[in-house]
């Protein structure tokens, strides 16, 4: 580790930092590009298949800014749910944004409401784990803002530009492709690595098995049912775990 | 559906996730979220994802049918077992579709 003279004689002038810091950013998401530009056309093709049209799916993907959730509404306005269900559960999908929001708040103290509306607007997967990574190495201490905002300049317009092509050119895509089988795929690829531990599994098991077990309820309740049910069977896992390590534990000592 | 249903579903899931990135950085800000709140919202993903997706790929036109979707069932194991190996969206993406063709090819 530097100490704190090395790192004064190593920084570069003073205007340079925020510019750096932006620019890296730049960097991290353009090198990031082919991992979410493929899903954003499929999220494109799946707004103009859901009857949003062009507009609506640019719109979507602009101001919404949130791939999984605008493939969960899409899906589900096509598939004829009311639009409360459909709304709710785009909206579920990006509760954990909510625990990303929580985890980036207390870095912000002393920031103005305007820094904190940016801060709110990008927050996304890639912005969050990229701010994660850069706080955990504390690179770019003083310019937190500029680095995201460098990510967020190459991730937001990206975004809609994907999307924007999806939704122009995916009707005239084949059907045979079974090209809306990407978003459950893609579905899949992010939530496999999240299953970490055991009441993870059970969560997402109960989840899953109650979905195809309550999937002709009206009104597509179904998702939000099994949604409910395998939380509490996650929630009944984390209770038994904690209770049999209690147990285990009192065990060792006596 | 209407394209004015259309319009409200694009605003309303605009608006809702933007509350739901603005809420401890903005609304709440410099409160803690309570574990048991974060163990919700993080299992809640979870599960709306699984409810989401088993479904999507064990259904056909609403009934369980694991004969005609079994190409469809192989490829989603295979897309998470490389997730789980590898991590990242575009490769699992792309060996599962891979696949899907090849399981339909191979079997009908």
């Amino acid at each position: 580790m530097p100490d704190p003279v090395d790192r004064g004689a190593r920084k570069p002038p003073a205007a340079e930092p925020a510019r750096l810091a932006f620019a890296d950013g730049v960097r991290q998401t353009l090198m990031l590009a082919p991992t979410y530009l493929p899903f954003g056309m499929v999220c494109g093709v799946a707004a103009v298949q859901a009857d949003l049209g062009e507009a609506g799916a640019i719109a979507l993907a602009g101001l919404a800014f949130a791939g999984s959730a605008q493939a969960v509404l899409t899906q589900f306005l096509q598939s004829g749910a009311p639009l409360a269900i459909a709304i709710l559960s785009g909206l579920i999908v990006n509760l954990r944004m909510a625990v990303y929001s929580a985890t980036i708040a207390p870095r912000l103290a002393g920031a103005t409401r305007r820094e904190r509306l940016l801060w709110a607007a990008f927050l996304v997967d890639q912005t969050f784990l990229f701010e994660e990574v850069r706080h955990a190495q504390g690179r770019h201490r003083a310019h937190a803002l500029a680095h995201y905002l460098g990510l967020s300049a190459v991730l937001w317009p990206a975004w809609v530009v994907a999307n924007a092509l999806g939704a122009f050119a995916g009707a005239r895509l084949p059907a045979h492709w079974q090209l809306e089988f990407t978003i459950p795929l893609s579905f899949i690829a992010m939530v496999a690595p999240m299953l970490r531990d055991a009441s993870q599994r059970i969560t997402a098991f109960t989840g899953g098995v109650a979905g195809v077990l309550l999937f002709a309820l009206p009104l597509k309740l179904g998702l939000i049912a099994a949604c409910l049910l395998g939380v509490l069977a996650g929630l009944l896992a984390d209770s038994i775990l904690a209770a049999h390590r209690g147990r285990s534990s009192e065990r060792r000592e006596t | 559906m209407g394209s004015f249903e259309g319009w409200v579903a694009i605003l309303a899931l605009a608006a809702g996730t933007f509350a739901i990135r603005y809420s401890f950085i903005g609304f709440l800000a410099g409160r803690r979220m309570p574990p048991w709140f974060e163990r919700v919202m993080r299992l809640s993903v979870l599960a709306i994802f699984a409810a989401l997706v088993v479904p999507l790929v064990v259904l056909d036109q609403g009934r369980f049918a694991p004969e005609i979707r079994a190409p469809h069932i192989i490829a989603a194991l295979t897309t998470a077992a490389v997730a789980r190996w590898r991590g990242g969206t575009v490769l699992p993406l792309v060996v599962g579709m891979a696949t899907l063709h090849l399981a339909m090819h191979s079997m009908w």
